[in-house]
């Protein structure tokens, strides 16, 4: 869906947002011919509204949600969304409240990413300026958010009843608040968004980097060497040094509103084994892989295969996969705390346990963001492909294991793989895309040629 | 692997390390030419090779054990069998108008051995166009209509209840049986069955139940089998409201058979059932033959090219060669077995292989000719059944429950005396029997042997390992043709540019060409989206014109003709124009096309090989000369080259032959002759396509129409 990215200045922006939605409501009537909601890509055990329903049903007749491992979200979402589940329209499709209720996300979040957008952009438009380099740049926040909203992924996962359009808007808001210095704000998208699908978590990073120096701007080191040419020390035209006022006001906000969501779940939970049972059954579901069922990540067939005895070293070892990326990247894109989001997010829907298409529709939009940037991003054909590729093939590879017979296991897994790959690729030339960008102004303020690397 | 070739191109210091990887793709994308002509041709050769590669079949699960047995089908069953025979082709049961009497006649035959019997009523249900049936279960979303209690049909259900076994496994028996215009080939067929049915009453080793089912074929055998199956597998609790068979009046006369019966306790109304299905055999009986020995000729097709796993076939192919004499034959495409350039290529590669093998004693491949000839001819014909995904008999229908089956239909040679009769029974009994006794000792279901082979004879196969790679070397050219084209492309725009001094004017240009280079695909991108868009609406529009009563095929297909010419036509002004216009044509713009386009078919060739492989065989056939030698034909009238000229011949060929009408029509002239050839023809077949829910037409719609427009869109490019 990135074609939309150069049509947008003959194509009016709400246009193409009322085409999404109608498209969406459209496919809304079709529940029965699409059986989106039982697909593997779409629900996995934490994002299935089915799971939910149950859920819900349990707790209304008194017994843990949590029973008999059906449903692993969070307390707070049985409470909000519980009752979309049994409420029915006559003569609509089932399920027509929650799937309204998904499209408003999936609407609100567009026009957050839309407004973050506007953000960046005129950040960058800024030190462009105190940079005096002249430049016509592409309107990201429009593209992002016509990214995000025209992404088959995001539609299949706001029509195929998933709980992800809600996960999504959560970590939308939070590096929408950090971005426009909403601190309450961007402490209540990260809490919800931590406590609804616990990855989130590792965004705190960014979001102090946001709050601590501002949206993303090029490495402060040009600044200094751009005055230094000049030789004039403008302290007005440098961008801020890290303040750690926002950074603790915000880790004020934070602790305020985890200890507010812990006691509604108390709340919520107190018959059937308190937040200890809700710990368990999320997060503990989450970091131990108990659900094997096939879905578009590695670590199911992986944790299929191991032995007993060295599953918790494995477990350790995924994990820490995750963890380790953290620093190293935090330290070389620390100027751009939004690509550090975006980079993140695209990493934990590549390592996560249980990822879904949600997953990937939400980088897939935050990398509109960056196209300024990114416009000299290598092999964009070949990732494109391979997307549409994998996207068609994987169901294909389903229905050839599950429903004819004729695969097995190993044909389904390997579009997964094909898919961890084409991840991987992406985070790295996005990666290295923007560091050459970097570089190129770099050279732009010091004279240099430019063709020097690449 | 693209840019940093282009990189290293325009860098004037020296050239920074490659990774070896990356020097090896750039050394196959720069001589993609010569690359794409060498894997093309071996890929056409390796197709040819096949028949040459196929491997002897052999019994792959261990717990089968065919033929161990000695036979107990005695003269006895026979003459049980012989008396069932004469009882339905006595002039007096067939005086009743609905047929109902011979079943009566078979219902009570099985009683008296002591089965389980029940009727099934079902009415024949009109195939639907479930455009995405491929991707959901069978049972999802079957539509009732309203019947009428005129027609319907009743399939007669005898189960024997295994001593031995626990109930949950069960192997079916279909004879398929016309009670109004039977011929003698189908109670020939009933004797068989119940002569084996009489002996596995007795028997005890039988660990499965055993189902026989006569199905009502008056509406088609598929039809009766699958709604028996549907029944089976997907009990529908239906409301009140919907008419159901049961509620017909004259229905009910088959219960009077209660009445009379000594062994009534046996016959319910209800619908019976044994455990999960093992395997299935649908036994026919041919009724006039040419041949001169007893031949039995195998039918393993099902809807979208799936086949049952080899395992069964080489049970039957064992039995029926080793133990019964019987000749087995698979379908062959005759047209091939006379052909002389097909003669001479086998005697190719027989000398070939004398000489290898006199140069290296152990190399030994060799076929001789004329059994190349047979195999390619079997290969060919196992191909196109596989392609058309249209079931080749009943047994396609125990497919969609992933129950493996098989049709057999014997062909005796033909003569009416009384021994010759009891002969036939005998062996056919025999080797039903045997493949009862067989599929009996199964301990879980067939999963040993291949699901994906094609078949050369009914002893030789090629597996899925081999044919892949004629395949794959087919389509291998295409992603880096694809690459080479689009480095070519953004290289030349890379050149075209001009240099500036100031450090801000490079900004200047430089961003705005960099915004075009990297991402300039998206135009070309956004044109290959629309045409297979407009793919998508001419494959559904056959929907809707089918709606339109009394209308002959010819007349449908010329008003789906003119509904995509006009639905292209629309979707090019509203989709395509305004943004066509904001980039001005760029030169090298049919290279950016022709590489996506090139990548798009490389996406559809690899999903539809796993779909259906048979169809992206042939499919890559036709469009990968087509898409690699595609080039606006301007430029080759331009160049004026022998070369270009060459070029230029072939694509004016190739834009004609893979139009899917004129590559179907030009098929069929080959095949049938070119005589009676008929423009309604073509719509014909697509209906029966997508009547049978064949992926193939969506292949044909979604995949091989657009590249073609695409295709034929670049040749005509203004440039």
């Amino acid at each position: 869906m990135e074609k939309v990215k150069k049509k947008i200045g003959s194509f009016s922006f709400w246009n193409w947002v009322t085409a999404s939605i109608i498209f969406r409501l459209i496919l809304i009537y079709f529940p029965k011919n699409l059986n989106l909601s039982s697909r593997p890509e779409v629900s996995t055990p934490l994002t299935s509204f089915r799971r939910l329903a149950e859920g819900y049903w349990l707790k209304q007749s008194f017994m843990s949600p949590y029973a008999g491992s059906m449903y692993h979200g969070s307390p707070l979402l049985l409470s909000l969304l519980g009752p979309l589940t049994i409420n029915r329209i006559e003569g609509q499709p089932n399920h027509l409240l929650y799937s309204l209720v998904s499209v408003i996300a999936d609407v609100v979040s567009a026009m957050l990413i839309r407004a973050t957008g506007q953000n960046l952009r005129l950040a960058y438009l800024r030190s462009l300026e105190s940079l005096d380099l002249v430049k016509q740049i592409e309107v990201s926040g429009d593209i992002a958010a016509l990214i995000y909203l025209c992404n088959p992924f995001t539609i299949v996962a706001c029509v195929g009843l998933s709980t992800s359009p809600i996960e999504n808007m959560a970590v939308i808001l939070c590096l929408y608040g950090a971005c426009s210095r909403l601190i309450p704000l961007a402490a209540f998208g990260w809490v919800i968004a931590t406590h609804l699908s616990l990855y989130p978590a590792i965004l705190i990073i960014p979001v102090i980097f946001l709050l601590g120096c501002g949206p993303d701007s090029p490495p402060r080191k040009l600044f200094l060497q751009r005055h230094q040419q000049k030789e004039v020390l403008n302290q007005s035209k440098l961008p801020p040094r890290f303040s750690w006022g926002p950074v603790i006001h915000f880790a004020f906000w934070a602790f305020l509103w985890s200890v507010y969501v812990l006691v509604l779940c108390g709340i919520s939970l107190k018959q059937f084994g308190g937040l200890w049972e809700m710990f368990k059954s999320t997060y503990g579901f989450i970091l131990t892989v108990e659900d094997l069922s096939p879905n578009i990540g590695v670590l199911w067939y992986f944790f299929a295969e191991v032995f007993e005895f060295f599953r918790n070293f494995f477990l350790i070892v995924f994990h820490v996969n995750i963890l380790f990326m953290i620093l190293p990247l935090a330290i070389r894109l620390r100027h751009r705390p939004c690509y550090l989001a975006f980079v993140y997010v695209a990493i934990c829907s590549m390592l996560k346990s249980y990822p879904s298409v949600g997953d990937s529709a939400l980088y897939l939009g935050l990398l509109g963001w960056f196209v300024n940037e990114l416009a000299d991003m290598q092999f964009s054909l070949f990732l494109f492909c391979g997307y549409v590729g994998v996207s068609l093939l994987s169901p294909v590879m389903h229905n050839l294991w599950i429903w004819r017979g004729t695969g097995n296991a190993n044909f389904y897994f390997a579009t997964a793989m094909v898919y961890a790959c084409l991840q991987i690729v992406l985070v790295v030339e996005g990666v290295s895309a923007m560091l050459n960008h970097d570089r190129k102004l770099r050279n732009l303020i010091t004279g240099k040629p430019q063709d020097a690397k690449s | 692997m693209a840019e940093t070739k282009e990189k290293s191109l325009s860098d004037e210091k020296p050239k920074p390390r490659v990774r070896p990887i990356v020097r090896l793709g750039i050394f196959l994308i720069s001589h993609s030419f010569l690359v794409s002509v060498v894997c093309c041709t071996a890929g056409v050769l390796a197709l040819f090779l096949l028949p040459v590669l196929a491997k002897n079949t052999y019994i792959s699960e261990n717990a089968l054990m065919p033929g161990s047995a000695s036979p107990m089908l005695s003269n006895q069953h026979v003459s049980d069998g012989n008396r069932l025979v004469k009882d339905l082709t006595n002039p007096n049961s067939k005086s009743s108008e609905t047929g109902i009497e011979s079943h009566k006649i078979i219902a009570q035959y099985m009683l008296d051995l002591g089965a389980e019997v029940s009727f099934h009523k079902f009415h024949p249900q009109m195939n639907q166009f479930h455009p995405l049936h491929f991707f959901s279960s069978p049972v999802s979303g079957k539509i009732q209509e309203n019947y009428s209690c005129s027609s319907y049909g009743i399939n007669t259900v005898g189960i024997i209840r295994a001593p031995r076994g626990d109930g949950k496994e069960a192997i079916v028996l279909v004879t398929p049986y016309n009670a109004l215009k039977s011929g003698f080939g189908e109670a020939l067929s009933l004797g068989i069955a119940y002569s084996v049915f009489s002996l596995l009453t007795q028997v005890t080793w039988l660990a499965k139940d055993i189902i026989w089912l006569v199905a009502d074929s008056q509406y088609g055998e598929y039809a009766a089998v699958a709604a028996w199956l549907r029944e089976y597998q997907s009990p529908k609790f239906s409301s009140l409201s919907t008419p159901n068979a049961e509620m017909c009046p004259d229905v009910n006369n088959l219960f009077e058979l209660k009445g009379h019966s000594i062994s009534g306790s046996k016959f319910s109304n209800s619908f019976r059932r044994a455990g999960t299905m093992a395997a299935a055999l649908v036994l026919k009986v041919r009724d006039q033959n040419e041949q001169f020995e007893d031949t039995i000729s195998i039918y393993a097709e099902a809807s979208n090219g799936q086949m049952p796993n080899l395992d069964l076939i080489n049970v039957v192919n064992y039995l029926a060669v080793h133990r019964q004499g019987l000749r087995v034959n698979v379908e062959k495409l005759w047209p091939l077995l006379n052909s002389s350039w097909l003669k001479s290529l086998g005697e190719i590669f027989e000398s070939l292989a004398k000489v290898a093998k006199s140069l290296y004693p152990k190399w030994k491949f060799g076929i001789p000719a004329t059994e190349y000839v047979e195999g390619t001819a079997t290969l060919a014909s196992s191909l196109y059944y596989q392609a058309l995904g249209v079931p080749t008999g009943p047994h396609g229908a125990f497919r969609d429950y992933q129950v493996d089956a098989i049709t057999l239909e014997i062909s005796p040679k033909f003569s009416l005396d009384k021994v010759w009769r009891n002969d036939i029974l005998l062996r056919g009994g025999r080797l039903i029997e045997g493949v009862i006794r067989s599929v009996n000792n199964l301990l879980e279901k067939f999963h040993q042997s291949f699901f994906l082979y094609l078949l050369t004879s009914p002893s030789k196969f090629v597996s899925v390992g081999v044919y892949m790679i004629a395949f794959a070397l087919l389509i291998a050219p295409l992603p880096m043709v694809a690459a080479s084209l689009y480095v070519d492309a953004n290289s030349s725009s890379n050149y075209s540019k001009g240099d500036s001094s100031t450090p801000s004017a490079i900004t200047d240009t430089d961003e705005h060409g960099i915004a075009i280079r990297s991402w300039r695909w998206l135009n070309s991108a956004k044109l290959v989206f629309i045409v297979h868009l407009w793919g998508a609406i001419v494959s559904l529009l056959p929907y809707f014109i089918s709606q339109i009563p009394d209308c002959s095929p010819t007349t449908s297909f010329m008003i789906w003709v003119l509904l995509s010419i006009l639905s292209l036509l629309t979707s090019n002004s509203v989709l395509a124009s305004p943004l066509a216009c904001a980039k001005a044509t760029q030169e090298k713009e049919w290279a950016l096309v022709k590489s996506v386009t090139i990548s798009s078919v490389f996406i559809g060739l690899g999903l539809m090989s796993v779909i259906n492989f048979a169809t992206a065989e042939i499919g890559a056939l036709l469009m990968v000369p087509m898409c690699l030698l595609a080039r606006p034909l301007k430029l080759d009238v331009r160049a004026g080259t022998l070369r270009s000229f060459c070029r230029l011949i072939c694509n004016l060929v190739l834009g004609h032959i893979a139009f899917p009408p004129a590559a179907f029509f030009l098929l069929k002239g080959m095949l049938d002759g070119f005589g009676n050839a008929n423009v309604g023809d073509f719509w014909m077949w697509v209906e029966s396509l997508w009547a049978w829910n064949s992926a193939t037409y969506l292949f044909i719609g979604m995949v091989q129409l657009p590249c073609w427009v695409l295709c034929v869109s670049i040749l005509f490019h203004t440039c």
